[in-house]
């Protein structure tokens, strides 16, 4: 029997799922390899229960985490889809600032009965990945993800085998690719840290890696952070590198110096 | 020596472009950079040209490149993409035609890689002499700034005409395509000259150790402290290796459309500086520090392939050292670091030439390396949570002969290939396999059932040398999974027909929990038989098992057995962490070093020694080992880490 695949979205845009309703003919064949019973881009029904939960979005309030855990309950596999529901994304770079000051930057003016939390709607909304909440069995990375990619996925999970996502740094695949090095030329790149799989796409064009995939697992950051520096960005610029896609590694880095400070 | 026009030679190449039986690649601007590429015209061609981002590596070892096309349901009816077209290569510079010559006899040595050959033979080099000497190229330092072979047509653009040498039969053919050539005056030579040595003493940079002192300097100065300096400030991103001209490992990998029938096994540049490098199915990584990854490579070049080839495996390109962003890769920036901070004496030597004497012509024929033979499950049967027993035989009907302690690699088309011990004795027919599901490929296997097919490729490696072991007593140590490849030597030397050339057989056997113990019934044989002395332990028993035998750890076993150390060969299979402690129990017992015999675990993914994954220090795996003998490998930082 064909597995069956639900879709599902919290704060994004969407955009990935547009790629996968966008592979054209290959959606075809995708269609023909699993039972897809709920897609909002393309489809209207709704199902309650599924094998494969791919979900975009980052998981801003309580409502959305409750839906989360719900769909993490119906399904056997769940995968964080694109950089949203991998890292929290740019959204994520609201949590620098409190619920609060955010609404009132966003509205100007706040109203309390409209944005205050006895609105769910507005409710403390902090930015996190899938996996803050529920745990994640496998992430397609990226801004939008590549949907050549989410094939391969695809099919290596009916296969049974580990998702060919890799684990090396984009400068992999620029070399490849022979790309001129940004860093030779004047501009800058996260590329020796960040996550390859999108056949660096960005600096093939000439656009600095913003790590919109993540880092690798072991990112040897402080040599990143001295090349960031030799180069000539200045503590703040660096700071803005590291923070477009990939805040929550800043965050995290900063719960470690509070976990310990409790500890002791 | 000929000699044409400008005008001529630009005639020349565009008529080489226009014809449909070449492909001509040249170098052409890239930004402010260059790069090799299709020439869609002469003009594009640049011969003045300091140094390519990439090696023309990439046309005989494709960055991505397809090993074989297979369906799923007809897996190893295999084809493997060749090519029809001539590849011409104008403007190769002197260091990068020897760098191919390494390549060559990398790619060429005892197990000659058909899928290089094709290419290579398929290519015509034109090199060129440099014009523009990059900013970090130091060729002229290491003696590969000027090239006797190696090419088919050898260019020196004086500007307004090129000199031509012809290299082979085919450059002079292919220059018949000319048109106006002349016999090159004296003065055109002088010329020509003059260029070579302005190329050459421009790339000496400041290297203070010519080449050949290289191996003896990082022999002394494997704990130099710049090690560590230097690769704190490593990215690991792997780009010294892949713009190497000199780094020739790769990865393989299966991927399958998604119609799940159509797949093909590729080829894909890998690097030994980046982490899953040396990553195995169960997980583990042997060269998890980014200093042992960034001093690998350092010696890889100096000592490992100096080895293996006989020469230095870097031709001063000073593409690494160009294109590192923190500046750390520059091999003459390390050379000399560590001669200043080891106050290491440079002898009076200068680099002399390389000349590498492998002809291209000369090879007929290879071998793909990478085409499994089709084979057949003939039994399967689940032997524990995690093993499963495999009993496989080729369809070829052909006898399959191999060493105990070898091993074979097993494909499974689409999810991708496997290096698995042979844990039977060899009967000539079929062989058995013992698999733990930890990986893709095991995972399927697990999933498989007698009846369906795999791919073969092997028996690969160095066995037990069961002649050298006869007279002796032995002492076989199996720790956890290592029981399996040792059964092979096991059932060999206790098989009627052998025990009575071999003394005493003592087979100690360890593992965690009486559930994960392998071949019961063969173990119970060993228990009933009287030429045979064994004991098991296991780490912990749970309660309520039965179990008879030791519970502790294999060390502790390993000293109640009664051994004459002057007679006795150990053999000692298990994970890494058993040989740390086992072996210096060994020696303590009075074994020599010698007549300890160990098999080690490395990522074997080619499994003829070019894939560059299961390296310990200068030994591969793959085709040194498994098995060595310890008083071989003891001295390697890397064999027991």
């Amino acid at each position: 029997m064909k597995p069956t695949v639900a879709f599902f979205d919290f704060s994004s845009c969407e955009g990935c799922q547009l790629q996968i309703a966008n592979l054209e003919e290959t959606v075809l064949d995708v269609a023909d390899k699993v039972n897809i019973v709920e897609f909002r881009e393309v489809m209207k029904e709704h199902a309650e229960a599924y094998d494969i939960a791919i979900v975009e979005g980052s998981i801003c309030r309580p409502m959305d985490e409750e839906r989360l855990r719900k769909i993490r309950k119906n399904a056997t596999i769940l995968i964080a889809l694109g950089a949203c529901a991998h890292l929290g994304s740019v959204q994520r770079l609201g949590n620098q600032w409190t619920a609060e000051e955010n609404k009132e930057e966003v509205y100007g003016k706040t109203i309390p009965e409209v944005t205050d939390d006895s609105n769910p709607f507005f409710e403390q909304p902090r930015h996190r990945s899938l996996d803050e909440i529920v745990p994640v069995d496998l992430v397609i990375p990226g801004c939008p993800i590549d949907r050549n990619e989410f094939v391969k996925v695809l099919v290596a999970l009916l296969q049974g085998k580990k998702p060919p996502i890799p684990d090396y740094p984009v400068c992999v695949e620029c070399k490849k690719r022979e790309n001129v090095c940004l860093f030779t030329i004047g501009k800058f790149c996260m590329g020796p840290v960040a996550r390859a799989g999108c056949n660096a796409i960005c600096p093939t064009y000439g656009l600095g890696c913003e790590a919109c995939r993540g880092y690798v697992s072991h990112p040897h950051e402080k040599a990143q952070t001295d090349v960031l520096k030799k180069y000539g960005l200045s503590t703040e610029e660096i700071m803005n590198r590291k923070t477009m896609y990939t805040y929550k590694y800043v965050e995290k880095q900063q719960e470690k110096p509070r976990e310990k400070e409790v500890k002791a | 020596m000929k000699v044409i026009t400008k005008k001529e030679f630009h005639g020349f190449i565009q008529k080489l472009i226009n014809n449909s039986a070449f492909n001509v690649e040249g170098v052409k601007a890239k930004g402010e950079k260059f790069v090799f590429d299709t020439l869609e015209t002469a003009d594009e061609l640049r011969l003045d040209y300091d140094v390519t981002i990439l090696p023309p590596k990439k046309y005989f070892l494709p960055q991505y490149e397809t090993l074989m096309e297979f369906t799923t349901s007809e897996p190893f009816e295999n084809k493997r993409p060749t090519q029809s077209k001539k590849t011409i290569i104008v403007g190769v510079h002197p260091y990068d035609i020897i760098a191919i010559q390494h390549a060559d006899a990398y790619y060429l040595d005892d197990e000659i890689s058909e899928e290089y050959l094709q290419k290579r033979k398929n290519a015509l080099i034109l090199g060129s002499d440099v014009l523009t000497v990059g900013e970090k190229s130091f060729f002229g330092a290491m003696g590969t700034g000027e090239v006797t072979d190696g090419f088919d047509l050898y260019l020196t653009d004086l500007g307004d005409r090129v000199v031509i040498d012809i290299g082979t039969k085919a450059g002079e053919q292919l220059l018949s395509h000319a048109e106006h050539v002349k016999e090159a005056s004296k003065k055109d030579m002088q010329r020509v000259q003059k260029i070579r040595q302005a190329a050459i003493q421009g790339a000496q940079r400041d290297l203070k150790l010519p080449p050949n002192k290289w191996y003896d300097l990082l022999e002394k100065n494997r704990e130099s402290s710049v090690w560590k300096e230097e690769s704190d400030q490593c990215l690991a991103c792997g780009t010294c290796t892949m713009v190497c001209p000199t780094c020739f490992c790769y990865d393989v990998r299966d991927e399958v459309d998604i119609d799940m029938q159509h797949g093909k096994r590729l080829r894909t540049w890998d690097g030994c500086l980046l982490r899953e490098f040396t990553a195995v199915g169960s997980g583990e990584i042997f060269r998890e520090d980014i200093l042992d990854r960034y001093r690998h490579r350092y010696y890889r070049k100096a000592q490992y392939l100096p080895n293996r080839l006989g020469f230095v495996a870097c031709v001063g390109c000073g593409r690494c050292s160009s294109q590192c962003i923190p500046d750390i890769a520059d091999p003459v920036k390390l050379i000399n670091m560590i001669t200043d901070a080891s106050s290491y004496e440079p002898l009076e030597t200068t680099a002399t030439p390389q000349s590498l004497s492998l002809h291209i012509d000369d090879i007929k024929q290879g071998e793909a390396l990478h085409e499994p033979l089709p084979a057949t499950l003939q039994e399967v049967k689940k032997l524990t949570e995690k093993e499963t027993y495999f009993k496989i035989a080729l369809d070829n009907n052909e006898p399959f002969l191999f060493e105990p302690g070898q091993f074979v690699e097993v494909s499974i088309a689409g999810i991708g290939e496997a290096p698995i011990s042979l844990s039977s004795a060899p009967n000539g027919v079929s062989f058995e396999l013992v698999v733990r599901k930890v990986g893709d490929v095991t995972s399927a296997l697990h999933r498989m059932k007698a009846g369906d097919k795999v791919g073969i490729r092997g028996p690969f490696g160095n066995g037990f040398d069961v002649d050298a072991m006869k007279g002796k007593d032995l002492l076989f140590i199996g720790a956890g999974l290592g029981i399996v490849p040792l059964r092979s030597l096991i059932n060999y030397v206790i098989d009627p027909r052998h025990r009575k050339d071999y003394g005493k057989v003592t087979i100690l056997y360890g593992c965690k929990e009486p559930c994960e113990m392998l071949f019961g019934d063969e173990v119970a044989e060993w228990d009933r038989r009287d030429d045979i002395d064994h004991m098991r332990t296991v780490d912990t028993c749970p309660e309520g098992v039965c179990w008879e035998g030791d519970i502790g750890l294999i060390t502790a076993l390993i000293p109640k057995a009664t051994v004459d150390p002057s007679n006795t060969i150990a053999v000692l299979v298990g994970p890494p962490i058993v040989y740390k402690f086992c072996n210096d129990i060994l020696l303590k017992l009075g074994i020599a070093e010698e007549d300890i015999i160990v098999s080690l675990e490395r990522r074997m993914k080619c499994g003829v020694g070019k894939c560059g994954h299961c390296q310990i220090n200068g030994k591969y795996v793959c085709k040194d080992g498994p098995v060595f003998r310890y008083a071989d490998v003891k001295d390697l930082p890397e064999a027991f880490t």
